[in-house]
């Protein structure tokens, strides 16, 4: 069965920060998380852009927090995509949100295994590159076993580094898993994490010079130099930090190409906290 | 009675209830230890009771029984949490006895509604256990009935029952043990005698007490309670026909722990707490169509009780390898600890400590492995005679400065072996360069110039570089040596007496603009001020 974009659909969550999803391709779709501030819920992008968020974070007494959309929600965009023959559902790591979670559910009442959901493993930029990748394959003709193979490769191969101006949020929203060994108020401390399905401390260094020395290092020594690299960039509220990344990547790797340089949303936002910085990339000429 | 201002009452009396217990929602959530300590007993509480004033307020229920019923739903679909179900429950008991009740409420009136409330909520509760909000509502509707010998007016009826209530409370640590290990007193009592309070100050027209000074003050052991095994919180109603609330329960036992299933043939409100929310749901689905789905990560609302609790408590993982480090002046013990370190011994620059002291230190972590960071040249020795001498693994990562015990203790992650540790820390000594501002004990030769006794002198790494009167000259002479090969961030530790440090940092800056400064008091004596360059 041949799969192209015209018979299958790709769903992604609001975490995968990459609002013009629906703009850009007839078929995709995404469905928000939830951002609470005390009483008020606002659907992640749909009532709440990174901007505002953020600047609502800087004066909130206290600090929001985040639910994933219901089987409902899901449920009712996947009814939305009946015409297609199939969905690909792609969705922040299981180990970070309930949202895979609630997904799968909505996808367990559908006949059949129509929509077929898939625990990324990581957050942000790298699930919307996931979703572009698997995009290209449709647009020019793919079937089911090619997709799953490009989803393993990218589950074991795709690279993901980043920093936080503090561990605070991630320590608040209970996302820190052992990056917790990195702690540091003081001595301007700058962790260096990843996700393999939850956060995972790589190393602490000082200052954020050093933070993108460390950068450089290690995309350095996971890629190569040839044009076939994609990177995605995601800044919270750092746009400084965003230009000098995107620096740092053109420097190190410069036949890599940049496909997203994004703001993160106020979900991820909520947990990672404002200053943070990361990239992530993936072959796939 | 007049029917339309029973409505009226009940509202009034709903809304100050679900008030009253809004005002103590975050004492509440702290209190929670039991059964698992996610910190949200308040709100779910809180959550739960305004989910019936809502629909009190949306409501044009008339008689009395069709009010009870309302209210019964309300509670039922709203229930958040192990608590809130409960509650709900306690509220259904109370309401089926005032819906059927003909005329004015009086004591007999309140007497069967709280053993209502009472049996309701025992019923839900697979294992019933003493020292909960159970005991709290079984101690009100039997200091009600006791009443009923001499009826008092109702007013003094209600201002006894908050009376018992708040013993009943008090004394819920006496029969729950991990109340009494926490030092707190029992969350959801605590949350149903907020209600009863909201209740009864509305009747009497008496104003509310205040709410801190409840003597219930938080103690640091509340926060060290087990995590419940299980991940998520899971709540959620089936509807349907003919639904057995034994038989989903059964079917759900398997899955977790916390498990309540109540309600009635036509709807059920499942909790749970479990690691396979999709599971529950399942089985649920089975039965009728799944509404108000609630699945929370206890694991982060623990932590960010925690958090709320106890922000400067390291959490006190021992992981593999814990550090004891030789440290001089209050503030850097500070920036020691900030970055992980174990145990601090005082001294270092006049005092050094005996290897009797470092081998107490090391044999007091809970790591299995040892670091030890002498922080000082004279320090080295003694350091790796307490490694021959202690009774497990101790590594020497051979710091000579304070400078680069800190910049060692960057690299440290008590997550890896001492071994491990030791090869990137001592990586990371070689990294910085480190200097110093001193005074001159006696009279020195420096550069060919005299340096007389009492003027500052400059030092790099451990040799004299500069000397002279002015403090700013010596520092800058010894900056200016440390940003000799490029570097990204200088960190200058003042000592016990500060040096004014305006004019040299302005220096710094204008001649290095992208140098990243970082300015800490570290207390020590004699250097007035240390420096490292990485």
């Amino acid at each position: 069965m041949q799969r192209n974009h015209e018979n299958t659909a790709i769903v992604l969550d609001s975490t995968a920060d990459f609002p013009e999803a629906r703009e850009r391709f007839a078929n995709w779709r995404v469905v928000p998380l939830y951002v609470r501030f005390g009483d008020e819920s606002f659907r992640d992008y749909v009532e709440l852009g990174p901007e505002e968020f953020y600047e609502r974070l800087r004066s909130a007494s206290e600090l929001p927090t985040t639910s994933q959309p219901t089987p409902g929600d899901f449920a009712a965009t996947y009814e939305e995509l009946a015409g297609f023959d199939r969905v690909y559902s792609l969705h922040i790591s299981s180990r970070l949100s309930g949202t895979y979670e609630s997904a799968r559910m909505a996808a367990g009442q559908i006949d059949g295994d129509r929509v077929r959901v898939i625990d990324s493993t990581l957050a942000s930029a790298a699930i919307a590159m996931l979703a572009l990748a698997m995009q290209r394959r449709l647009e020019r003709g793919t079937s089911d076993e090619e997709i799953e193979q490009l989803v393993q490769r990218f589950k074991r191969d795709a690279g993901l580094i980043f920093t936080v101006e503090t561990l605070e949020y991630l320590a608040r929203g209970g996302r820190i898993g052992k990056a917790r060994a990195l702690a540091g108020q003081l001595l301007h401390i700058k962790p260096i994490l990843t996700i393999e399905g939850e956060v995972v401390p790589l190393k602490r260094v000082r200052g954020n010079q050093k933070a993108f020395q460390e950068f450089a290092r290690r995309f350095q020594k996971a890629t190569t130099d040839d044009p076939g690299w994609r990177v995605g960039i995601a800044h919270a509220a750092a746009p400084k930090r965003l230009a000098a990344l995107e620096a740092l990547v053109h420097d190190t790797r410069p036949q890599a190409e940049i496909e997203i340089a994004t703001t993160l949303g106020a979900v991820i936002g909520t947990h990672a906290g404002p200053g943070t910085v990361g990239f992530f990339w993936f072959h796939d000429p | 009675m007049d029917q339309a201002r029973d409505l009226e009452t009940v509202k009034e009396l709903v809304a100050a209830a679900s008030a009253a217990l809004e005002r103590s929602r975050r004492r509440i959530d702290d209190l929670n230890v039991y059964p698992v300590p996610d910190g949200d007993t308040g709100t779910n509480l809180a959550l739960t009771a305004r989910a019936v004033v809502t629909a009190l307020e949306e409501s044009s229920a008339r008689d009395r029984p069709s009010l009870a019923k309302v209210i019964t739903r309300a509670a039922l679909l709203g229930a958040r949490g192990n608590s809130g179900v409960i509650l709900s429950q306690i509220v259904r008991g109370a309401a089926e006895a005032l819906g059927a009740a003909p005329g004015a409420v009086d004591g007999s009136t309140i007497a069967s509604a709280l053993r209502s409330a009472s049996d309701a909520a025992y019923a839900a509760v697979r294992e019933p256990v003493e020292g909960t909000m159970l005991s709290v509502i079984r101690e009100l509707a039997e200091e009600a009935e006791e009443a009923l010998a001499e009826p008092p007016a109702r007013a003094d009826l209600l201002r006894a029952l908050v009376r018992r209530g708040e013993e009943a409370v008090a004394r819920t640590p006496e029969e729950l043990e991990i109340l009494r290990q926490a030092g707190v007193v029992d969350a959801g009592g605590a949350g149903v005698l907020e209600l009863l309070r909201g209740l009864a100050a509305s009747v009497t027209g008496e104003p509310l007490p205040e709410t801190n000074g409840s003597g219930d003050e938080l103690r640091v052991e509340a926060i060290h309670q087990e995590l419940s095994r299980y991940r998520y919180c899971t709540g959620f109603v089936v509807e349907g026909e003919g639904l057995d609330a034994r038989e989903l329960e059964r079917e759900l036992e398997v899955l977790g722990d916390s498990l309540l299933v109540v309600g009635d043939d036509t709807a059920l409100k499942v909790h749970i707490h479990t690691d396979s929310p999709g599971s529950a749901l399942e089985a649920a689905t089975a039965l009728g169509v799944i509404e108000c789905v609630e699945i929370a990560n206890m694991h982060r609302q623990t932590v960010q009780r925690e958090e709320r609790l106890a922000k400067t408590i390291v959490a006190a993982a021992a992981g593999l390898a814990g550090v004891v480090a030789v440290v001089a002046g209050k503030g850097n013990r500070r920036l020691f600890e900030s970055l992980g370190v174990t145990r601090v011994i005082e001294g270092g620059q006049t005092m050094n400590p005996s290897t009797a002291e470092i081998v107490a230190a090391v044999e007091s972590l809970e790591a299995p492995d040892a670091i030890v960071l002498p922080n000082n040249p004279n320090v080295i020795l003694t350091a790796e005679q307490a490694a021959g001498l202690a009774r497990k693994p101790v590594f020497v990562v051979p710091a000579r400065s304070l400078q680069e015990g800190l910049a060692a203790m960057v690299a440290y992650d008590p997550e890896s072996s001492g071994a491990q540790n030791t090869a990137s820390m001592t990586e990371a000594l070689k990294e910085v360069g480190t200097g110093a501002v001193t005074i001159a004990s006696r009279n020195v030769e420096v550069n060919g110039s005299r340096v007389r006794k009492g003027a500052y002198l400059g030092l790099q790494g451990e040799e004299i570089v500069a000397g002279g009167a002015s403090f700013d000259e010596v520092a800058a002479a010894v900056v200016e040596r440390l940003l000799d090969s490029p570097r990204e961030i200088l960190t200058l530790l003042t000592g016990d007496q500060q040096p004014e440090l305006e004019g040299l940092l302005g220096e710094i800056a204008e001649r290095h603009p992208d140098l990243e400064l970082d300015v800490q008091a570290g207390g020590q004596p004699h250097y007035p001020l240390l420096l490292s360059a990485e």
